[in-house]
């Protein structure tokens, strides 16, 4: 299937790119500053993203939760391949996804994703590019909570 | 014995269906995803991600006894 994405394209992976990866889904809360500590790593250069749950909704009411559903397997899969393919591409070592599925309360931690590298600027775009990529071509899906009625999304948030 | 697909429905389409997982036989009506998909009767497929067996897939998937097909609404994630 033809995309701009770097989702689960059948591309060569190298071994020190698949090892440098980290991707989990997670059920529970996590706190990003714990998990960056134990991520660890003495690069030149770290980028680091964090989203959070808006206390309101798309058309701008009271936000209860926002729930997250995600397709296990197929999911991971998609955010390793691309970034495996953009560490490669941006000459970054490392990266860190952790993703947030569920019920989640305004505040909370949805994503967090981390890149080391050389220079600030692969860190930075490396990371920028990874979370677009995660944003449109990882099969997660939300649902916003209003009043007791769920409504699913039909798209993104505005970059 | 009859051959049989796993279909999965995710998110709206889920909601809009009533089910998310059911066993479709596979027939000459659904040789592929996207025959598979018109079988569903669940709208237009624009916008529609397929999946077969954990790998992002065009309508024109021919589709294997036993395989796990995944019809899933537009990512919203991140």
């Amino acid at each position: 299937m033809e995309t701009k994405w770097h989702f689960c394209h059948p591309l060569p992976v190298v071994e020190r790119m698949a090892s440098a990866v980290q991707v989990e889904i997670r059920q529970q809360p996590f706190s990003p500053w714990a998990e960056l500590e134990q991520w660890g790593g003495d690069a030149a250069a770290d980028a680091v993203f964090l989203g959070r749950v808006r206390g309101q909704t798309m058309d701008g009411q009271t936000l209860q939760a926002l729930e997250l559903e995600h397709y296990a397997g197929l999911c991971e899969q998609c955010i390793k391949t691309s970034a495996q393919t953009l560490l490669s591409e941006y000459e970054a070592d490392a990266a860190l996804v952790l993703h947030r599925v569920g019920r989640l309360l305004p505040g909370e931690v949805i994503v967090l994703v981390a890149v080391h590298a050389d220079r600030r600027g692969a860190a930075l775009n490396c990371c920028a590019a990874l979370l677009e990529d995660l944003k449109h071509g990882a099969p997660f899906w939300k649902r916003e909570w209003c009043d007791g009625q769920g409504t699913w999304l039909a798209s993104n948030t505005p970059r | 014995m009859i051959d049989v697909l796993q279909v999965l429905l995710f998110a709206s389409l889920r909601d809009r269906a009533g089910w998310s997982v059911r066993q479709m036989p596979l027939t000459a009506r659904t040789n592929t995803a996207g025959e598979l998909w018109a079988e569903l009767q669940l709208g237009s497929l624009l916008a529609i991600n397929i999946a077969v067996n954990q790998q992002l897939v065009g309508p024109e998937r021919v589709l294997c006894n036993g395989d796990e097909v995944a019809f899933l609404p537009p990512f919203t994630g991140g």
